[in-house]
């Protein structure tokens, strides 16, 4: 079980690094997973890479693993969400949404998603429009 | 607003739902004129792509006027008429620098889950699957435009919708397949498939001086059209000899097309004898998704070190892929999902000059309740059917 | 999908036609254990009818296109049936669970099947062709046959 992940950010380094420990930025669940993080020029023209490994194994050993993946709690995928959205926030500016993912993309979402379809006006509220 | 929405395999029916919103500062709303029901929409429809939801609202090829903007769009009015390109990018990322607009590396808020089908997330794509975001797409009234001011192309001269609503995806597409062929000049190009891409496959390798296009096909109708209004110079009817690799040769003075077109994709019709009903049944059982008998063809009919232009869609996995064929004639594979961002204004253009008028493939031009019925004459090829348009 | 729902399309019915027809008329007795009894021949020529008829079924695995699919599925019911009355009617049942087990469960098995699936063929048209002719504002057959060319040859070189 990976306990690595990683992004590539179209910014140069400097950049990432000041952006990544800015509170507008930061991500949540990489803190909380007391995670190693790096940043590494990445070849040519290509940016920044953003690697992160979360050393702490789940509590319960692979059993606990395959539970927290069920649930959608996995604290690897959270990661992963967490980079997609520095990077989508630090090069578009935007966080992502579409119909069927109005919060961007979560793991909690990976199930059940709404069909894509517009959301109510009481729904916007919930997902942070 | 109304919106035509999947309910099931075979399904589609018109709803009513809630009037899109802007969700980002980069969004705008777009009040929909004309929209078109694709073929990729088929496998939709088919039940063949994955992670499809009741409801979800279909189509990705549309156009009509912004009605609203984000806060940071500031390239577009209220007012504008523009035509929105199906893939959605965001003009920030080391994809969209390098042109690669349908590849983007930001907009498909499902990543990880179209990760786990092809290793790599794509760019969303508007009303196809929560594998490619989960986003609303066009066959409604109305439609939330993400990025708006990277997509959409202003429409500010005298052409009426039809002339330009296929610049969102078939007329790029089409281009974008022969554009992979590196036609300088005399060359003979096979395009399997005479459906509404086949038909602008044909049409761009003529534009850009192919000497011979062989339009490939079992529908005659279509490939009538192909010889009328594509300008393709010879046709293969395969309902009537299936040896379609034969033929090519034949056409070929025994060579093969410098360069073959795969405009059919994973419902690939034809195949001829036992391997056709085996592809047939693993794709009923769903353990092979895509039907290969188009690539197959395509491969082997290719000259040797020719170049094979995939823009057919494919979703999964497909079975007896000719790698020896691929490898010792020497072919290149090249494919994707049409970069539309990056052929909007060169393809506008030869539209303005009249050099092309795209509207030659619109076949059926229906008000949007008839999205069902229109869905099942395009499916069924019923009544001389190449391309529906919806109005809202 | 409308209740009960109905995953089987043509294709797949043909697939199972074909598997248990061959299963039957050939490995099914010895699995079942009754090998060389009347009930083996009862259930091999029901393989063998069944594969036959499955042949000549106009629908995609049909080999020669002659029976509508409706017709398929009502012989499929009738010869269900008629295997698992095929023991009680000669007799047979009394020798024993082995002589008529296997023709009940077949007929249970054949009738599920039926009932999941799909009667209409794989995607039969079910749109309203006339309607649609009402409702179009454009001209099909004009479109393709009438008119000049579309495009300008070597104009993108």
């Amino acid at each position: 079980m990976s306990s690595k992940a990683s992004i590539t950010v179209l910014r140069a380094r400097e950049e990432v690094e000041r952006l990544w420990r800015d509170s507008k930025y930061r991500s949540d669940s990489i803190e909380k997973a007391d995670a190693a993080v790096r940043f590494v020029d990445a070849p040519g023209d290509r940016g920044t890479e953003i690697h992160v490994d979360v050393q702490k194994s789940a509590p319960g050993g692979k059993l606990g693993e395959a539970v927290q993946k069920v649930l959608g709690t996995e604290p690897l995928a959270k990661v992963k969400d967490d980079l997609r959205r520095f990077k989508q926030l630090v090069e578009t500016g935007v966080i992502v949404r579409s119909e069927g993912v109005p919060e961007g993309e979560l793991l909690e979402r990976k199930r059940g998603q709404r069909a894509a379809q517009p959301l109510e006006p009481s729904e916007l509220n919930e997902v942070g429009v | 607003m109304r919106a035509n929405v999947w309910s099931g395999r075979n399904q589609v029916q018109v709803e009513n739902v809630s009037d899109p919103k802007i969700l980002n500062d980069r969004d705008a709303i777009v009040k929909i004129s004309s929209t078109a029901i694709c073929g990729s929409d088929l496998h939709l429809y088919d039940g063949y792509v994955p992670k499809m939801k009741r409801g979800d609202i279909l189509g990705h090829e549309f156009m009509g006027e912004i009605v609203e903007t984000g806060k940071r769009v500031s390239n577009l009015q209220v007012g504008d008429r523009v035509v929105v390109p199906f893939p959605i990018a965001c003009g920030d990322c080391w994809a969209c620098k390098h042109e690669l607009y349908s590849v983007c590396e930001n907009t498909n808020p499902n990543s990880g889950l179209a990760e786990k089908f092809f290793g790599h997330a794509t760019a969303g794509i508007f009303g196809y699957s929560h594998l490619t975001g989960g986003y609303a797409g066009g066959q409604a009234e109305y439609a939330r435009v993400p990025f708006a001011d990277v997509g959409p192309i202003k429409v500010e001269d005298d052409l009426t919708d039809e002339q330009v609503l296929f610049l969102s995806d078939i007329f790029p597409t089409g281009y974008f397949g022969a554009d992979l062929c590196d036609i300088r000049g005399g060359e003979v190009i096979a395009v399997f498939g005479a459906g509404a891409v086949g038909q602008f496959a044909i049409a761009s390798a003529v534009m850009m001086g192919a000497e011979r296009v062989i339009a490939i096909d079992q529908y005659d109708y279509r490939l009538q059209m192909a010889l009328n209004k594509a300008r393709a110079t010879d046709i293969i009817d395969f309902a009537k000899d299936p040896d379609i690799v034969e033929q090519l040769k034949e056409l070929t003075g025994g060579r093969g097309p410098d360069a073959v077109i795969d405009a059919v994709g994973m419902e690939a019709a034809h195949g001829h004898g036992a391997i056709h009903a085996i592809d047939r049944a693993k794709q009923a059982t769903r353990s092979e998704s895509d039907r290969p008998h188009a690539l197959r063809d395509a491969i082997l009919a290719c000259r040797p070190g020719g170049i094979v232009s995939v823009i057919g869609v494919y979703g999964g996995l497909m079975d007896k892929f000719p790698s020896g064929a691929f490898m010792n004639k020497g072919l290149q594979l090249r494919a994707g999902q049409c970069h539309v961002q990056k052929y909007l204004k060169p393809l506008y253009d030869h539209i303005k000059n009249g050099d092309i008028d795209p509207s030659f493939v619109v076949t059926h031009r229906l008000e949007l309740g008839m999205a069902p019925d229109g869905f099942e004459t395009f499916k069924h090829k019923q009544d001389e059917c190449v391309k529906v348009v919806l109005k809202p | 999908m409308p209740f009960p729902p109905r995953p089987i399309d043509s294709t797949l019915h043909g697939v199972t036609d074909y598997c248990a027809g061959g299963t039957l008329l050939t490995i099914f007795p010895r699995l079942a254990s009754i090998e060389g009894t009347e009930s083996a021949r009862q259930i091999r020529t029901a393989g063998a009818i069944h594969g036959g008829y499955s042949a000549i079924t106009d629908y995609p695995l049909g080999i020669v296109k002659l029976i509508p699919f409706k017709a398929h599925l009502a012989l499929d019911a009738v010869g269900a049936l008629a295997l698992a009355v095929t023991p009680f009617a000669s007799g047979q049942w009394k020798k024993g669970a082995k002589h008529w087990v296997p023709h009940v469960a077949l007929c249970l098995f054949e009738l599920s099947a039926l009932l999941m699936t799909d009667p209409t063929g794989a995607g039969d048209f079910h749109g309203d062709i006339e309607a649609v002719r009402a409702a179009n504002m454009e001209d099909p057959h004009r479109k393709i046959y009438d008119g000049a060319p579309a495009v300008r040859p070597a104009v993108a070189v």
